[in-house]
């Protein structure tokens, strides 16, 4: 006979642990087990049948897998923390006692995280663990990023010390100094939460969040220990990660920083990249940058340590290197190493799809430009964009901080001048007020010969992959929309940039076509008797804006057509007129039956549909139920979406 | 006052010459009680009587003085008078105790006989009465002083109206000290006496006035110093041993060698402290600011982490946290005009409550860029990102990314089902009563009803045109009529009660010939029977049906055979040869279903016993099987080998009636809980595909049997419902069922609506009998 199986000895029972358990198990304050879950990447999972998880009657809700937790079990990190609860205890010990001076003893050596930005404790084997691979962890720095950048715009308080913000910023400024020199930027997206980035990295593409540069309000309860741990492990990763990116590239990691010119405002400037001796250092020659332009080749080496060298020249003697690598593209003959096309030479294989090489190079967008930052616009994106997207000469005013390429608004060499302010109108009225003339004068002071634009041009052309015609982004002018260069555009779905007529349906553009005819009548007839027709436009004007005009709707629609006509032909009896007819022409007429058509053809489609539905299994039905629940929200949404476009469209072809 | 009276009595007691032999202890007390008396008569009276009445008052009165001695307390004798007088006395009494010479210890022990007198108590009894104990000079005690006020914890008060204040050991009153006059009184509130308190001493009631040093001991108590005056808290050190070094060494022996010596030990732990300190262990001093900063800079630590990277295989129970959405044309902070909220959105999202809301920003358009303002959830939206990917339970979930149409089955389009019946062709009226059973004719020109009323009618099937009728009987209803499924002849069985009644009824497409044919048919078994080969079977029992002319009168309206069997017949079904056909009666139990051979007016039992009442049974149309459905199954026997084939299980709760498909692989059922089932065969004995479009109980199921693929039911909501169900030809393929008809028609009569339906032999026609008296074609 086979052995009696116990309840709660086997199956989900055993594979299954409360939280509570896991931290008794652990011998771990809630605390330290919340770190170490954040750091080792262990989240609770959802069990199938909860009943048959949870030994006791009353309901727990997080539970984590039994073997994840055996798992932490032999962490070395577990020790770390049973020493410092240790210490906290001899701290305690002590002040109870009155021994300030042991106390203080211990303190020295109790690492405090808070204020000092450091464990004694490393991160690096837990980073190894969780990604074993250096693409696993480009796959996850979505995160990493936007809280990194986020930590380095917040202001430091007794929760986030000064020393994290610094060091988060330090770690973001040399991520961001490696997308310059790889050119690893793609894309980029100005949103009402902060500006979104997207960069590839070794075919990885990795989004992130960077906020305006404001001061961050904090709202409500939110636990900076818990985005402190996040932090920490995100500071060590981003650091291992940019060692890593800058490595690969030939250059020397840590770049050296100065701190005289960040305390200035450099930010970007204040580091100087500098690359490794390329003969000694095979190791990061043989990781090859997975980007097709930039295989790390000699040459690439070569431009790449140039570019460096730029980067790090002073401001006078960059026209002339601009020069020579400019002559440099014009005079050399590069092997082309771009994919080549195959062209079936004899009839009769298969077409093989290939990759259409782009004829944009990112580093060469605004390679040849000089571009000057009024000192009302954002910098610090802006010069990462520009630099990342190929500029070599930013200048901007000085107030924005140090390390501009000019702090001269009048130099002459400058192709570019990004502006966010408005367009002052000077005062014609009053032409007796020189002086507001004057600073009005000043203040639209125009240099000639160069660009003027707003700042969304930058990114219009960046995530387009051309340069846009300046004039749409010319200072005052209303912009034209900035659309998110993420968005992928699904067959139905909304596009805001193709036309109306490409998207919608046949039954909206009969309806929009009718509405339109009706309107014109109706302004006809308002010319003839004002009083006629008012009440009609109403309703007509919501069967517009219903989408999926009911059949009962459409009747109601007719008779309120048979009263209004009824009505008029009295109108005309007691004005003694003739009855004014309808006019309906041609065009109209068939429009309608064109509609009638389609409303029997929706009909019929409907009806065919409930036959099929009715021949489902219940299951089957559900699903498909909902799934049509959602497509139909979807496509509900996108039908308001283009109806309003209607609309617009309609006020601005009047206006 | 006391001290001094002790002092007097011991001085007193000391001498007593002449009870020194021959008296015994009894009158010692009494001796020296009268000595103290003497003292008061000293005082009271003449100094000259002393002596003589001190030596004549000895023996006679003793209890006289004692009374004296208890009740007048010499309060008011000058002590000091008393002091001279007793001094006096005592230098007397040692001159008398010198003069005898007597030796000092008989003296001695007379002292310790004289500790205590006896004397009378109330009852007569003796009581010992001990002398106040003097304390001498090196006596410890220290407290008994005098006459202590013995009132224990009673306050002085109690005593406010009484001469008296307390009590002494001896039980003696202490009275009450004078209070002085009025005039003192006054004399002393003016000028405070020396170490006057103003307060009473508890023991004696007189004010208790301290002495100068008493006041000093109480001030330096109170000053918290030590009481005794001489005590100095602060002496002067003694200089046992002084820093000042002598001139002159104690010792003169020369410094030893080691002094000179360096130490070996100091080297050792230098050498420590030096490799200490080149090793790096020991570091200058530095101020913690500095030396926070090196560490720091020292900490960082860059290496390659995936130097030597090999990719593991993802663990498959891990489950990566997903990724944000990136962000939509609706986010940009200058988006197209179409996606900002118009007023009502706007105020529609404002009321909703956060945590509802399906975004967690409007849109919004700035004109510039320099307007856009600071996101204020940034740091919330983190924060939750962050308790998500730490706290959220994460799921697979297997998002369906299908055309919701893929899912539906293909349907052919109903022009393709075509033809089916659409509408009601023919009314047939004339039944009193429900029409309980339909069927058409295999020639397909008649209609035979059997209903209430108990008549059978056989009707022209286009027309409607009534042209045959019969009445079996007039209370039992017919329950079934069917016609043989040959076309040579023309014979219609009907169930009416327990009786089945086989005949040829009267009809224009009859020819002669046919007739003749179709009554030879049924007298044939009549030779049969008579040649006695049903008669083994009989033996001792009661025969399972009995075949018999139902009698001249119905003979002659062409009702031929008359069976009865034993329980009321519900149903009949034909073979298709048509030499056989069953016929099933539920209520009967072992014989409930019975199979009858025509040709040899036979009548057989199959089934000793059934488990379930037998509900419908039918051959199969093609091959010896043959179908007994019970209330939940449905039984498929082999009829040559006489065993169990196969057992179909369509989960309904009480079937009514099913159907073989002709090709013979199918089988619907129908269920009085409203469901028809499809069943193939081959495939499982579970239903292939479940329908429910029925409001009410289904009544019966019928396959069309001339090679149109439809099949119909019928319900007692009063509808048909009219089914497409093709069965391919492969047999991989499933058979496709499309519903294409609801024919409304029949009216629902006390909760019955249709009750029999059949199909024409050859066109998509078919007619049904309904609970309200009519009968319908439909076409």
């Amino acid at each position: 006979m086979a052995k009696i199986k116990r309840k709660g000895q086997t199956g989900a029972a055993k594979n299954y642990i409360t939280r509570t358990q896991a931290v008794k198990k652990l011998q771990l304050s809630l605390p330290d087990f919340r770190k170490l879950c954040i750091w080792k990447g262990i989240y609770p999972r959802e069990p199938r049948n909860k009943k048959k998880v949870s030994k006791s009657s009353t309901a727990s809700t997080t539970f984590y897998y039994t073997k994840d937790i055996q798992y932490l079990l032999h962490e070395p990190l577990l020790q770390k923390f049973r020493d410092q609860k240790v210490l906290e205890k001899k701290i305690s010990k002590a002040l109870g006692r009155g021994d300030v001076s042991d106390a203080a003893r211990h303190e020295r050596n109790a690492a405090r995280p808070e204020k000092t930005g450091k464990p004694r404790y490393t991160l690096n084997h837990v980073i190894r663990e969780r990604y074993p691979t250096f693409v696993d962890a480009l796959r996850d720095l979505d995160d990493c990023l936007s809280m990194l950048f986020l930590f380095a715009n917040l202001p430091s308080t007794s929760a986030v010390p000064a020393k994290m913000i610094a060091r988060c910023e330090r770690l973001c400024l040399e991520f961001e100094h490696y997308l310059i020199v790889s050119h690893g930027l793609r894309k980029s997206f100005l949103s009402i939460k902060g500006i979104y980035y997207q960069a590839t990295i070794q075919g990885e593409d990795i989004l992130w969040l960077v906020p305006y540069k404001f001061n961050q309000r904090i709202l409500g309860d939110i636990d900076f220990r818990i985005m402190g741990t996040f932090v920490e492990f995100y500071m060590t990763l981003l650091s291992f990660v940019n060692y890593r990116l800058y490595t690969s590239i030939g250059l020397k990691y840590p770049p050296k920083f100065d701190q005289l010119k960040d305390d200035m405002g450099g930010e970007l400037g204040a580091f100087a990249i500098e690359g490794v001796n390329i003969a000694t250092d095979d190791a990061t020659k043989a990781v090859t940058n997975g980007d097709v332009a930039h295989g790390v080749d000699p040459k690439v080496q070569a431009e790449v340590d140039k570019v460096v060298r730029q980067l790090k020249s002073d401001p006078s003697n960059v026209d002339q290197e601009m020069e020579d690598v400019t002559a440099d593209v014009d005079g050399e003959e590069k092997p082309n190493d771009a994919i080549d096309k195959f062209e079936p030479v004899a009839p009769g294989g298969d077409i093989l799809p290939q990759p259409s090489s782009s004829s944009n190079d990112p580093a060469e967008l605004f390679s040849q430009f000089t571009f000057f930052l009024s000192r009302e616009t954002p910098r610090q994106p802006l010069e990462f964009i520009l630099r990342a997207f190929g500029c070599k000469r930013i200048g901007w005013d000085s107030v924005l901080g140090e390390g501009s390429f000019t702090t001269d608004e009048s130099d002459p060499s400058i192709t570019h001048q990004i502006v966010d302010r408005p367009v002052i109108q000077a005062a014609t009225k009053e032409d007796g007020d020189g002086e507001d003339n004057q600073t009005s004068q000043k203040l639209n002071q125009r240099y000639p010969g160069r660009v003027y634009v707003q700042p969304q041009w930058v990114w219009d052309c960046v995530n387009d992959d051309e340069l846009k015609s300046p004039e749409l982004y010319a200072p005052g002018a209303s912009l034209p929309p900035h659309l998110s260069p993420f968005v992928r555009s699904t067959n139905g779905q909304y596009d805001p940039t193709l036309p109306l007529e490409a998207q919608e349906t046949e039954a909206e553009a009969l309806d929009a076509d009718l509405a339109d005819d009706k309107e014109a009548e109706d302004e006809e007839e308002d010319e003839n008797d004002m009083d006629i027709g008012s009440a009609n436009d109403d309703s007509e004007e919501e069967d517009e804006d219903d989408v999926d005009v009911e059949e009962d709707e459409e009747e109601g629609s007719e008779d309120e057509d048979a009263t209004l006509q009824r009505q008029r032909e009295l109108e005309a009896e007691i004005a003694g007129k003739a009855v004014p007819s309808k006019k309906v022409d041609a065009k109209t007429k068939s429009k309608l039956d064109a509609k009638k058509a389609l409303e029997k053809k929706a009909k019929e489609e409907a009806e065919d549909l409930e036959r099929a539905k009715g021949m489902l299994s219940k299951k089957k039905r559900k699903l498909f139920e909902q799934m049509q629940y959602t497509n139909n929200k979807k496509s509900a949404e996108d039908v308001k979406l283009r109806s309003k476009r209607r609309k617009l469209e309609k006020e601005k072809s009047k206006a | 006052m006391a001290p001094k009276i002790a002092e007097k009595k011991r001085k007193v007691e000391a001498p007593d010459p002449e009870s020194d032999d021959e008296l015994a202890g009894r009158l010692d007390g009494v001796l020296s009680q009268s000595e103290d008396d003497s003292d008061y008569i000293f005082s009271d009276d003449d100094q000259d009587q002393d002596d003589q009445s001190e030596s004549g008052s000895e023996g006679t009165d003793g209890d006289d003085d004692e009374e004296i001695l208890s009740d007048d307390i010499p309060s008011d004798v000058d002590g000091e008078e008393a002091m001279g007088k007793l001094l006096i006395h005592d230098a007397e009494e040692e001159l008398e105790i010198d003069e005898p010479g007597v030796d000092p210890k008989p003296k001695n022990v007379v002292e310790e006989e004289t500790n205590y007198r006896v004397e009378k108590d109330a009852n007569g009894g003796e009581r010992y009465v001990y002398n106040e104990i003097e304390p001498g000079y090196d006596s410890d005690d220290s407290d008994a002083q005098g006459p202590e006020n013995t009132i224990g914890d009673i306050p002085l008060t109690f005593y406010d109206s009484y001469p008296h204040i307390g009590y002494d050991i001896n039980g003696k009153k202490i009275m009450r000290p004078a209070a002085g006059d009025a005039l003192q009184n006054l004399l002393d509130s003016i000028e405070v006496p020396k170490g006057w308190t103003g307060l009473t001493d508890i023991n004696t009631g007189n004010p208790l006035n301290l002495t100068e040093e008493e006041l000093e001991l109480v001030r330096r108590v109170q000053m918290g110093m030590v009481p005794d005056e001489l005590h100095d808290p602060y002496p002067d050190t003694v200089e046992y041993f002084t820093s000042v070094e002598e001139k002159m060494p104690l010792s003169a022996a020369p410094e030893p060698k080691r002094r000179f010596l360096p130490s070996k030990i100091e080297a050792k732990q230098v050498m420590k402290l030096v490799r200490a300190i080149r090793e790096g262990r020991i570091l200058p001093y530095k101020p913690p600011e500095e030396r926070e900063r090196e560490e720091e800079e020292k900490d960082e630590v860059h290496f390659d982490l995936w130097q030597n990277e090999e990719a593991q295989d993802a663990n498959p129970m891990h489950i990566p946290a997903p990724k944000l959405p990136p962000p939509g044309y609706d986010m940009s902070y200058n988006p197209p005009e179409e996606y900002l909220p118009t007023k009502e959105e706007r105020e529609a999202w404002e009321a909703l409550d956060p945590d509802e809301r399906e975004k967690e920003y409007l849109p919004q358009k700035y004109g510039a860029l320099r307007k856009v303002p600071a996101w204020g959830e940034l740091v919330k939206e983190r924060f939750e990102r962050c308790m998500d990917l730490y706290l959220a339970p994460r799921i697979r979930k297997n998002r369906l990314n299908i055309d919701p149409n893929s899912l539906l089955p293909k349907l052919p389009s109903p022009s393709e089902l075509k033809p089916f019946p659409t509408v009601c062709q023919t009314v047939f009226r004339g039944h009193e009563g429900r029409v309980r059973s339909i069927a058409v004719d295999p020639s397909g020109t008649a209609v035979a009803t059997g209903g209430d009323d108990g008549t059978i009618r056989v009707w022209e099937l286009l027309t409607g045109r009534q042209v045959w009728s019969v009445k079996l009987s007039s209370d039992e209803p017919v329950n079934a009529v069917r016609w043989r499924p040959n076309k040579d002849s023309f014979i219609l069985a009907a169930a009416t009660g327990e009786d089945i009644f086989l005949m040829v009824p009267s009809h224009a497409s009859v020819t002669p010939t046919l007739d003749q044919a179709s009554r030879d048919t049924l007298a044939a078994g009549f030779g049969y029977a008579t040649n006695g080969q049903q008669q083994p079977t009989a033996v001792g029992k009661e025969p399972a049906a009995k075949w018999a002319r139902p009698g001249t009168k119905l003979e002659d309206e062409g009702v031929l055979i008359r069976i009865t069997v034993r329980s009321t017949v519900k149903v009949i079904n034909w073979h298709r040869r048509g030499d056989h056909f069953a016929t099933v009666s539920p209520s009967g139990q072992r014989s409930s279903v019975a199979i009858h051979t025509l040709s040899k007016h036979l009548t057989q039992i199959p089934f000793r016993k059934l488990s379930g009442l037998a509900q419908t049974a039918a051959f199969h149309p093609s091959r010896p099987l043959f179908f007994v459905a019970t209330q939940r199954t449905i039984r498929c026997y082999d009829l040559q080998k006489l065993e169990l084939m196969k057992v179909v299980q369509p989960g309904a709760k009480w079937i009514s009636s099913f159907d073989i498909h002709p090709a013979g692989d199918n089988l619907i059922v129908g269920s009085y809980d409203k469901r028809l089932l499809w069943h193939d065969l081959d495939l499982s004995n579970r239903p292939y595909k479940t329908m429910r479009f029925h409001s009410e109980a289904i009544r019966t199921v019928k396959f069309h049997r001339g090679g149109l693929p439809l099949f119909a039911d019928a319900s007692d909501d009063g509808t048909l419902q009219i089914f497409h169900g093709r069965v391919p030809n492969d047999q991989l393929e499933n058979p496709t069922i499309v519903p294409v008809k609801m024919l409304k028609g029949h009216k629902v009569v006390a909760k019955l609506g249709v009750l029999d339906i059949d199909w024409h032999p050859r066109e998509p026609w078919c007619v049904s009998a309904g609970a309200d008296g009519t009968a319908r074609l439909w076409m």
